[in-house]
């Protein structure tokens, strides 16, 4: 790989171009991504790591204008993480959440309004909003990017708190194989077995991963496990072949199987408790061929494929007369095809065009299966970035979203970065972000059976009145549902101040400030009154909230001697995620609460901690003692968090009351490796670790976290 | 200037000592009785759709008498006649249908009964006489929010009480589900027959269970009051009256 001048804006070199082969697009194109990933991690430390989220170009970490992190397979290795999750609980700026799975926070967003990706690619499959992240295996990662601030510009829907896209390492020059072995508390396992091996004209490695546990209870006087015992197979292939010095074809594919057992005990008022089982399948895969062809020296162009499919099943048994009682299959294909040109106009001047396709569809239990919701949806994006001199870089973006069964709309995005020295970095963008309706929002059709209630997305809403004004059971419709407007998308206007400076060489502060401010955001409301009373509900762009914060980390990475370094990472975030409605109400002086005895108080705003699970103060730590002579990696890792509100019990729909609080608590993991060399190329490391030291839990609150866990892992290098 | 401050200072512990000395000695007022309510039914579900397992109620109110703290008409009660007969007069005040609560006058009945929320905690009613205003009967509210959609605002209801979550006296939890009266509201009322009152409801299910419990049947009102049986708009008797 070329080796550059340090500030000659490296990703603009690497512009190719290219010819679009239509026909060879079952493989795919070698991404300029250059394997940085570590041979030896003191090294890896000092580099400049290049980052492509940010801009979808490839760019030096430090000189990328908006907030941005990564994760290298080093802190991956040392903490002894196995799924993002893991990794992700200790970062600064990133909390996770329970809610149908884990999820994560990022400026105090709800998991659905960040967008994961795998190589640049959309991971699909939420529940209630939630892309459980404890789905994702982190073997054959290089490394994780993490951008904070909107990047729907480049990215589209869900890309409004950020973007976390998960790098896998290119396939090594030489052949070489892993394997690794884990084994820890609950009967948790994970085995990974890696093969790689490539030359200098293509590459393609392999691995299977199989994580399993038996699932804990941390509730042993209810009946069934807190989490089920499970078993998930990952596949996954990365290959790459240069067809000629100007083509390169890559392709990514990856299937994931997982099945779970569990059992649960559901008691009606009055009733003797019924016992059942609960066996749920997941089955996900996808294929990500992508081609890349240098069309002259300053332009390059790359097509992009994607296919990918995410299906679950549900099913409950009735333990005494395995009456399937209940049953819940879903199923969504998310297809793509994307076309992007890069232009290098001259040394000043780069800019990316593209646009592409989307095809969704949508099956299981909840759609009828004659009308299989199915949408489709075009864009367009182009990228500017001005090298306007040393001192000042500009970056701006706009991409136009046009969807079959949504408001269209357009997303600007304006980012700067000053650099008055090689030591500090100031950083500035003003952008927008958007979240598409969710598929409840847009194709629910359903009758809540014992309140009487009926929820229709936007798409059946006016055939749903209807039918039931057929049926007569319709008193009297509050508005004219043929008059509405589409749906819109939730959308953001987002600010992010903030700078590095870099104190010593080994020192370096980091500050973001954000604020987000969010509209349209969508919430139901009755459009009808049924003969029975209840309503008709539809779905509408009505709620406004913000967040605004602070980010900051300090990193520490001094050298103790010619052998033995520290790596330490302090994060903090302050947070405020409210409510506008409730704001206003509590500045007019209308707001109370009611104490658990019953006495009505007046609140103010200090006694509006903001949305629930969002805690005000969180901290992260990531410390790393490391020895190369010896091949010894100490690590220490964890995050804490305020106490953040969950529920409501005195009926003003926020948590005021204690007991209406997590409390605040914190998590601290540590880990011990050790390397050795038995015979030349062949590396053995062993591990041993301890999750959650303090061994506090929640049952109920936090049913994500289990108690003290012990693990203990070997690997082999050959 | 470092005198100016003194004498400020002087000056403040003054007035501040003044205030103190010159509370007036009133007649201790004596506050009326709260009465309770316990678990009054306002149409609970009596059963579910065999064939959709929809909850089934018989979609009536119950009503309620203020001024002697009992019920005069329960939403159980189906017989025509004996509803028609129970409801025509003035002796009922209030009535309770699912979350719907209505007053004896205007659209809702023969009396006079009027209402409207106050935005206080339901203890300082005896601090103040109640409002002279304000006051609508069912049919005659215009205040109530309307709904804004896209294709423009619907009209609220026009009970005296508005209904929906956040306009009236409770708020829907659509994550737990759960109906909670919004804290720091107070109905100010008359009754059927004019006297002046204030409410305050405490809960909507059956057993009012602290923290609320939406496993419990709903469509059970426990609330607190006080009536003037005097008529004047003062929530407390002089000694005097005894």
């Amino acid at each position: 790989m070329a080796k550059l001048p340090t500030y000659c804006y490296s990703g603009l070199i690497w512009v190719f171009c290219i010819l679009c082969l239509l026909g060879t697009l079952t493989v795919s194109a070698q991404t300029v991504i250059p394997d940085y990933s570590p041979k030896d991690s003191i090294r890896t430390i000092e580099m400049t790591p290049l980052v492509i989220t940010a801009t979808r170009s490839q760019k030096m970490l430090e000189d990328v204008a908006v907030p941005t992190t990564i994760i290298t397979s080093n802190i991956i290795q040392r903490e002894g993480a196995l799924r993002l999750g893991d990794v992700l609980a200790n970062q600064m700026g990133i909390a996770l959440f329970d809610d149908h799975g884990t999820g994560i926070q990022i400026q105090g967003f709800a998991s659905d309004y960040t967008l994961i990706l795998l190589d640049g690619e959309p991971v699909i499959g939420r529940t209630a909003g939630t892309l459980d992240i404890d789905r994702i295996t982190l073997k054959g990662l290089s490394h994780l990017e993490i951008v904070r601030g909107p990047s729907s510009s480049l990215y589209g829907s869900e890309a409004l708190a950020g973007v976390i896209n998960l790098i896998p390492s290119p396939p090594k020059e030489k052949m070489e194989g892993a394997a690794s072995f884990r084994i820890g508390s609950y009967a948790t396992s994970d085995m990974t077995l890696q093969m790689e091996g490539g030359r200098d004209w293509g590459g393609m490695r392999v691995f299977v991963n199989r994580y399993a546990s038996r699932g804990y209870d941390l509730s042993p006087n209810i009946y069934g496990p807190t989490t089920p015992s499970f078993s998930d197979w990952t596949g996954d292939l990365r290959a790459h072949i240069k067809l000629s010095e100007r083509i390169k074809v890559k392709l990514g594919a990856r299937g994931t199987f997982e099945n779970q057992e569990s059992v649960f005990a559901s008691q009606q008022l009055g009733q003797t408790e019924e016992r059942y089982n609960e066996e749920g399948a997941r089955r996900e895969w996808s294929i990500h061929p992508e081609i890349d062809v240098q069309l002259s020296k300053k332009t390059r162009l790359n097509t992009t494929l994607y296919r990918t499919s995410y299906r679950t099943e549900t099913h409950h048994l009735r333990q005494e007369d395995e009456f399937i009682n209940y049953e819940d299959n879903f199923d969504q294909t998310y297809s793509k095809a994307e076309i992007k040109l890069d232009m290098l106009w001259n040394t000043k001047h780069l800019s990316n065009i593209g646009g592409g396709v989307i095809g969704e569809q949508l099956g299981g239990t909840r759609y009828p299966s004659t009308s299989e919701p199915e949408s489709s949806h075009r864009y367009f994006f182009i990228q500017h970035e001005w090298l306007a001199s040393d001192l000042i870089h500009f970056n701006t973006s706009a991409r136009y979203d046009d969807h079959s069964d949504y408001a269209a709309r357009f997303t600007p995005k304006l980012s700067v970065i000053v650099r008055p020295s090689d030591q500090i970095r100031l950083r500035a963008s003003i952008g927008s972000g958007f979240k598409a309706p969710a598929f409840r929002q847009l194709y629910l059709a359903f009758t809540n059976s014992s309140g009487g209630y009926s929820v229709f997305g936007s798409i059946p809403m006016s055939d749903g009145i209807n039918q039931l004004e057929a049926n007569g059971l319709i008193q009297q419709r509050l508005l004219d549902v043929r008059e509405l407007d589409p749906l819109r998308a939730e959308n953001s206007v987002a600010y992010n101040v903030g700078g590095s400076i870099t104190l010593r060489t080994w020192l370096t502060a980091q500050l973001n400030l954000f604020h987000n401010n969010v509209t349209d955001l969508i919430e139901t409301q009755p459009v009808a009154q049924k003969t029975n009373g209840a309503f008709v509900y539809g779905y509408f762009n009505l709620a406004k909230i913000y967040t605004r914060g602070i980010e900051s980390e300090l990193r520490m990475t001094p050298q103790l001697n010619s052998q033995s370094s520290l790596d330490i990472s302090l994060g903090y975030q302050y947070l405020q995620a409210r409510d506008r409605e409730i704001v206003d109400a509590i500045n007019e002086g209308t707001v109370y609460g009611r104490s658990p005895s019953g006495r009505d108080y007046r609140l103010g705003i200090g006694d509006y901690t903001g949305l629930f699970g969002r805690s005000p103060h969180s901290a992260s730590l990531r410390a790393a003692y490391i020895n190369s002579k010896i091949g010894l990696t100490a690590s220490a890792h964890g995050r804490w968090r305020s106490r953040y509100g969950y529920r409501d019990l005195d009926g003003n729909l926020f948590a005021n009351r204690p007991d209406e609080f997590v409390p605040h608590y914190a998590v601290l993991g540590a880990t011990i490796s050790k390397k050795f060399t038995f015979v030349p190329s062949i590396e053995f490391i062993a591990q041993v670790g301890l999750d959650n030291v303090f061994n506090h839990t929640y049952p109920t609150l936090v049913p994500s976290l289990p108690g003290r866990r012990g693990y203990t892992s070997l690997q082999f290098n050959f | 200037m470092k005198l100016f401050f003194l004498h400020f200072y002087i000056l403040c512990l003054v007035i501040f000592l003044g205030a103190c000395n010159s509370t007036p000695s009133e007649p201790e007022r004596i506050m009326l009785d709260v009465q309770l309510a316990e678990d009054i039914i306002a149409d609970p579900v009596t059963s579910r759709d065999p064939s959709t397992g929809r909850a089934l109620s018989n979609n009536l109110y119950s009503l309620f008498d203020l001024d002697t703290n009992e019920l005069i008409l329960s939403s159980s009660v189906t017989d025509k006649d004996q509803r028609r007969t129970d409801s025509s007069g003035t002796i009922w005040d209030i009535g309770f249908r699912g979350t719907t609560v209505i007053f004896n006058g205007g659209v809702s009945g023969p009396g006079e009964a009027t209402a409207q929320i106050l935005t206080l905690p339901f203890e300082t009613v005896f601090d103040e006489p109640l409002p002279s205003d304000g006051y609508v009967t069912d049919g005659s509210n215009t205040t109530c929010p309307s709904i804004e959609t896209p294709a423009g605002p619907v009209p609220g209801s026009t009970l005296a009480i508005c209904t929906g979550s956040g306009n009236g006296w409770y708020n829907y939890n659509s994550n737990t589900q759960l109906i909670t009266p919004i804290p720091g509201r107070t109905i100010a009322f008359t009754t059927a027959t004019g006297n002046y009152g204030a409410l305050r409801f405490l809960s909507y299910y059956k057993g009012n269970p602290n923290p609320p419990d939406s496993d419990q049947p709903s469509r059970h009102y426990t609330f607190e009051y006080l009536v003037q049986p005097d008529g004047s708009r003062n929530l407390f008797r002089m000694p005097s009256d005894n």
